[in-house]
């Protein structure tokens, strides 16, 4: 039996092979398949390959949904001897709800592995490092072992496959800090700095790690493209909608029946995921909402999700963003204030503290929420709170602080009612 | 790390529970399948392939405060790491990680140590060291329990699993049991949320952790090294 649920309305191309022990070592991934992709590439050439990719639509899957070939495109054609170009797999996961690359990583090492040589090839790096969440050690030391193998058959190291294309892959343990995932802050980290991000621009294909061209991918982008290589940028057109192409992991968490990851064609409709993929709500109970995508996206409120579709586009014109489509359910019983408090007393403590809306903003909001979720806090206060999220919207170096301030906003615009029962009757609309 | 197999329960029989992911019911996979313990096997203490090389866990069961750094296979781990990178200055958080594994916390010697053999400031080091949560500033207890709080295991009571340990084990947050067996403190979300409650002690996850699953999961930690 698969791990740890399926769903017969599945298609499982990333994690077909999840919960199948044997698909980590390096004999059993290639009887499965594996490795072809990267011996077509050497046949296609790196551009071809960028091509591929390009066509195939494949949209990065960290969150921003930036299409990943046109990102592979922008690095220089010919890397000079002292300009390397370096390619980075962002496994960093730690956007809250998100929990797809962990288990890419244990369940699937050479998938991610041969996602990266084929990233590697086609942007003309020799090096790449996979920089690694530090929290993940059991992950970690699976993919170091698979790498291992990866080197010993010949798939990684010096003269691949004899096509003599050099590509070396290190892994890089980081060592707690959400910011390392945002792509400039995980460049200054791997160079041994604090991680705080980079203004821009430069952007990384031009000035990257080590100030040299980069590119920096997620790792189920990365994992998605073996199969683009293998069997064609068309064909895998065929899954998910014209401008979000392709198949998803869904990690659904909260009040559901069955949470997990569930790899669906993009455009999957939401309450079908939650009815019936999902086996419905906890207890048969009602909803109230969801965070479509980590919890840095807009709350969808119950009637949003109605007809909310599960793509980049459908979930922007329901009201929020897929981000990385952790798709995080509340129901009825749901304490929404004490929930808004939580996440943003996250991005509080993980402000890199660069700057000041982010830094003072996400900290005061904490408060101010604090006193309301205490029965202590005044109309006004919403008031406030949302003339400091607009204060914390598009003024930072990255997008840390618009991601605090938006289940602020979001939360008060659609949940007001349970902010002002708080706040008129000291009392919770709803008992957590 | 002793094999995650080990321990008080029958592999095979399918209990709520044991603290390890999927969970859940239906399947036939062994706490070791889960984990992938069964294929990395022991990695040499010198890191084995140098692509590998940082990506050494803390496993060691005990740990010493005074134990040398960078000496014998961990010299020899030490150059395979300063070979991945053109600037020495990147193998900074691998010396930091690999110095917490041996002497479980990073003091302010430590950190004056890594600088050292860097050549960077020790200002510079502390700075950065400073910045990341892993880098345990003070001793912490022989199981670091580590309780996500955060959204998803929020709404499936993660405050209660949190409580729970804190009563179980007599704590305060952040503090260390009197036996040094415990310290608990919150965490951010460990990527595990479809597995609520997640909760990391030392270097593994625990998984589907509820308030009732604690005492077992006392048990086991007190009866096992980790
Ligand atoms: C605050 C913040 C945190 C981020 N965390 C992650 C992360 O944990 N993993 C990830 O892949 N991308 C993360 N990103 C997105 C990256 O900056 C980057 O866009 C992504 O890795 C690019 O890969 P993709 O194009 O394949 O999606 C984060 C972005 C921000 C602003
Ligand atoms: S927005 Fe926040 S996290 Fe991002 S750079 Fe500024 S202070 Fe740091
Ligand atoms: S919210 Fe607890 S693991 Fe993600």
């Amino acid at each position: 039996m698969a791990y740890p649920y399926t769903h017969e309305r599945e298609v499982r191309m990333l994690s077909e092979h999840f919960g199948e022990p044997k698909a980590r070592t390096v004999e059993g991934w290639k009887a499965r398949g594996g490795y072809r992709a990267l011996e077509r590439a050497f046949e296609l050439g790196p551009d071809q390959v960028t091509e591929e990719v390009k066509t195939s639509g494949l949209r990065g899957r960290g969150g921003a949904g930036f299409p990943a070939g046109v990102k592979w495109s922008f690095m220089p054609k010919k890397p000079s001897a002292d300009r390397p170009h370096f390619l980075i797999c962002n496994a960093d996961e730690s956007e809250p709800g998100t929990f797809k690359d962990r288990e890419l990583i244990r369940w699937t090492p050479h998938q991610v592995l041969e996602g990266c040589l084929l990233a590697a090839y086609a942007i003309r790096a020799r090096q790449c490092y996979v920089y690694l969440r530090g929290e993940f050690f059991e992950a970690t030391q699976v993919l170091a072992r698979a790498l291992e193998e990866a080197y010993q058959a010949g798939y990684a190291g010096k003269n691949i496959l004899g096509s003599g294309v050099d590509i070396d892959i290190t892994l890089h343990v980081g060592a707690g800090a959400y910011i390392c995932g945002e792509e400039t802050g995980l460049m200054n980290s791997l160079e041994g700095r604090r991680g705080q991000p980079r203004v821009r621009p430069p952007f990384p294909a031009a000035r990257g790690v080590f100030g040299m061209p980069s590119t920096v991918n997620n790792v189920e982008t990365l994992s998605s493209v073996p199969h683009i290589v293998q069997n064609g940028g068309e064909w895998y057109r065929q899954y998910g909608t014209d401008q979000s192409p392709g198949t998803k992991l869904f990690c659904v968490s909260g009040h559901v029946n069955k949470p997990g990851n569930y790899e669906l064609p993009l455009g999957f409709p939401l309450m079908e995921l939650i009815e019936d993929v999902c086996g419905g709500m906890r207890e048969g109970r009602k909803l109230k909402g969801v965070i479509p995508g980590g919890s840095s996206v807009p709350i969808l409120s119950a009637e949003e999700c109605v007809d909310c579709s599960l793509s980049y586009e459908g979930v922007i014109e329901a009201g929020s963003q897929l981000g990385c489509a952790s798709v995080i359910v509340m129901d009825e019983t749901t304490d929404m204030v004490k929930q808004v408090r939580r996440m943003v007393q996250f991005y509080a403590h993980e402000s890199c503290g660069q700057c000041t809306p982010c830094r003072e903003g996400s900290a005061w909001m904490t408060r101010v929420l604090k006193r309301i979720e205490d029965g202590r806090g005044t109309e006004e206060d919403l008031d406030a709170l949302l003339e400091i999220g607009a204060q914390m919207t598009g003024t930072t170096i990255c997008p840390l602080s618009d991601s605090a301030a938006a289940p602020v906003a979001s939360s008060i615009q659609k949940f007001r009612d349970e902010y002002l029962a708080l706040i008129r009757r000291g009392e919770r609309v709803s008992a957590a | 790390m002793s094999d995650g197999a080990t321990g008080p329960h029958d592999e095979k029989a399918p209990f709520r529970n044991p603290g390890w992911a999927g969970n859940t019911g239906e399947f036939d996979l062994t706490e070791a399948d889960v984990r992938g313990t069964g294929f990395v096997g022991k990695r040499p203490l010198d890191g084995g392939h140098p692509s590998g090389a940082s990506s050494f866990p803390y496993m060691l069961e005990e740990k010493s405060p005074e134990a040398a750094l960078f000496e014998g296979p961990y010299r020899k781990r030490f150059d395979k790491i300063r070979s991945q990178y053109p600037e020495a200055r990147a193998a900074l958080l691998p010396c930091l990680n690999m110095a917490q594994e041996v002497r479980g916390h990073i003091s302010a010697e430590t950190m004056d140590q890594v600088a050292e053999l860097l050549e960077l400031s020790p200002a510079y080091v502390r700075g950065v060291a400073t910045f990341y949560t892993m880098y345990n500033k003070r001793p912490v207890g022989r199981h670091l329990i580590q309780v996500c709080t955060n959204i998803s295991c929020n709404l499936c009571g993660a405050d209660e699993v949190l409580g729970a340990f804190l009563r179980e084990t007599g704590t305060d947050l952040g503090e260390t049991s009197e036996d040094g067996e415990f310290t608990i403190v919150e965490a951010e979300c460990l990527a595990a949320c479809g597995f609520p409650t997640c909760v990391q002690i030392n270097s593994r996850y625990f998984e589907n952790v509820s308030s009732d699953d604690v005492p077992a999961i006392l048990e086991r930690l007190k009866s096992q090294d980790d």
